[in-house]
């Protein structure tokens, strides 16, 4: 008859001692899942929305609001951060993605293709030293060379960012 | 059905909790394992896995800057200017001890000049063609089914500079000229065109200027497809927009300048051309290239104006209109033409479905005369199945039997449906199947196969 008062005390007891996941780590769990969008430092831009985001690499906008020429970078097809942006961002496969750019570079409205580049080291180069570009890597991957944008207001720490890398 | 689905949640919830419960009583060790001391160790291990997961990712990073190397020759400036900006000379590595890094469009701009090196860059489109159909005019011999060689067009573009950029189609092509319906050339024979040949400056998002010749703003086709059957889904253009060497109606090339870029709109996504060129040749009948690359038959241009919107909230939606305005001087008229044409389209265009919808009207107005209009239109859906894509097209074009510059148009319209493969990402293969109804005609009907691709 005693036993559930027992158990509720338990439970209290034990709700009580668990220590909840540190917040630090909570963050570093979803930046090792996150999919970071990097531009060069000199870009003014602070935030895209998700909207903004296709249009870029879809290539349907050409230049940033401070007259430089939007430049692609992409890591090579079948990496999961490409995957990633393929799939969430442009939300087409890799070989639609491709036809794309090709037809755009018909009509004109892409300017340059996008620049593809095997690792995150080298998109990190690229993008420090090419005014208009934009990439993507894992926050691991981005050091203070380059800057991280927020995807609708958020950042690649926050619950709600919307891009997460899928292995 | 929401109110059945939170009454299943909740159940889970009261059963987990009491599985949760069950296993408390179950095992009388929990309580230690639940003890602040287990949490640190938890804490400690997840740390040190972090920091050995951090160094795993750095040592892979090192390999894989070891199995990349410098890149190969790059063939274009574009390439030459990425390599650069890869270069460990301009790293990240060495940004933080240099407060001002080398402007990197400086050491592109030195690399343009090397003229050692081409700025081009080249892609190729090609289709064969096996044809048949029962057209057979009176007196005169009917047609043949024949393999047809397509358009050979070689897409030729260079980054000029950060601003400037160059664009090209020069198309190899096969068999005679129709223009009015004049045949020019000979059945055989192969021909170079340069289709387009554009020169663009771009200031930023909201105003780029070419020169050159280009595809006139006329709809949507015209300016979404040029000169590649591998990237339409049928095996030929809608007539309305057929080229002006195969019997077109449009002044599907131009030679002048044009302005476009985007709208300050949001979410509307609005887009204008203006464009400002010498138009369409304009003796009827004619046996000359009519498109005016050199002189024109006027002092006047023609005048195109074009505005459409992409929704950012539709992906794939376009809808807009055009008008077109230009003076036409036919050598078998005494009088000047006025020529406007007007179009309307809504597009819906995504990699798996695909429905386009345009019409016009061309008004055609002898001075002080009568004007004739030439409605044209058509529709075209189509949907991917995996590599195959059936599509259905339907479309209309009537002119007055007295209109002074189509004397041979009168009406075409009907329906056309084929199956689209793709073999590969580069390679489509298409069967189609029209059939044409004519004004005091028999009505035509042709099978088409094609194979399309792009090197």
């Amino acid at each position: 008859m005693i036993r559930y008062p027992a158990i509720i005390v338990v439970l209290l007891t034990t709700a009580a001692l668990v220590e909840p996941m540190p917040q630090s780590l909570v963050q570093a769990a979803r930046l090792k899942e996150s999919l970071a969008i990097i531009v060069n430092r000199e870009n003014p831009i602070e935030n895209l929305s998700m909207a903004e985001l296709r249009t870029v690499f879809l290539g349907e906008r050409s230049h940033w609001a401070n007259g430089r020429r939007i430049t692609l970078v992409m890591m090579e097809p079948g990496q999961p951060e490409r995957d990633t942006l393929v799939r969430d961002v442009c939300r087409m496969s890799e070989s639609d993605l491709r036809r794309r750019y090709l037809q755009g570079l018909l009509t004109g409205e892409v300017l340059v293709s996008p620049k593809t580049l095997a690792s995150p080291v080298g998109v990190r180069k690229f993008v420090f030293n090419v005014p208009g570009a934009i990439g993507y890597l894992r926050p691991e991957d981005v050091d203070d060379s380059v800057k991280i944008i927020r995807i609708d207001g958020h950042l690649p720490n926050d619950a709600e960012y919307p891009l997460k890398i899928t292995e | 059905m929401g109110f059945s689905r939170g009454l299943l949640i909740h159940s889970v919830r009261r059963r987990v909790l009491w599985l949760a419960l069950a296993g408390i009583l179950i095992s009388p060790n929990l309580m230690q394992a639940q003890s602040g001391q287990t949490v640190t160790v938890d804490q400690a291990t997840m740390q040190a896995l972090l920091k050995r997961i951090d160094q795993l990712e750095a040592r892979v990073q090192q390999l894989e800057a070891a199995q990349h190397p410098a890149a190969p020759a790059p063939a274009s400036v574009e390439a030459r200017q990425q390599q650069s900006a890869e270069s460990p000379t301009h790293g990240p590595s060495q940004a933080a001890g240099q407060e001002h890094e080398p402007e990197p469009t400086e050491h592109a701009e030195a690399e343009r000049m090397d003229v050692s090196k081409t700025l081009l860059r080249i892609r190729g489109f090609g289709d064969v063609n096996l044809h048949g159909d029962n057209y057979h005019p009176a007196g005169q011999p009917g047609d043949k089914t024949a393999f047809t060689l397509g358009q050979l067009n070689l897409f030729v573009t260079s980054d000029i500079s950060d601003k400037f950029k160059f664009l090209s189609e020069i198309v190899f092509e096969a068999g005679p000229d129709n223009i009015y319906g004049v045949t020019r050339g000979t059945e055989n024979t192969f021909g170079v065109d340069v289709e387009r040949y554009l020169l663009t400056y771009s200031q930023n998002e909201y105003f780029n200027l070419s020169a050159g010749r280009y595809h006139t703003a006329i709809g949507y086709y015209n300016t979404a497809f040029h000169h590649s059957t591998w990237l339409q889904t049928t095996t030929g253009r809608p007539l309305l927009f057929a080229f002006e060497d195969q019997g077109g109606i449009l002044p599907i090339h131009n030679v002048g300048v044009e302005a476009y870029g985007s709208i300050p709109s949001g979410s509307l996504g609005l887009h204008y051309v203006a464009e400002v060129g010498n138009g369409r040749e304009s003796r009827s009948p004619i046996t000359d290239e009519p498109v005016q690359n050199i002189v024109d038959d006027s002092n006047g241009k023609a005048i195109n104006f074009e505005l459409f919107a992409r929704p950012t909230k539709v992906p794939g939606l376009q809808f807009g209109f055009s008008m077109y305005r230009d003076k036409l001087v036919p050598e078998t008229l005494p009088i000047g033409v006025r020529e406007t044409i007007l179009s309307a389209h809504v597009v819906y265009s995504t990699p798996n479905f695909e429905w386009l919808n345009e019409a016009l009207v061309v008004r055609h107005t002898p001075e002080g005369g009568h004007t004739y209009e030439t409605p044209g239109w058509y529709s075209q859906i189509s949907k991917r199945f995996g590599a195959y894509r059936p599509y259905f097209r339907y479309q209309y074009i009537n002119a007055s039997p007295n209109e002074p510059i189509f004397p041979d148009i009168a009406l075409r319209a009907g329906p056309s449906a084929g199956l689209r493969y793709d073999a590969s990402e580069s390679v489509a293969l298409k069967l189609q199947y029209d059939f044409t109804s004519l004004r005091n005609q028999h009505s035509v009907q042709g099978l088409e196969a094609q194979v399309g691709f792009t090197f």
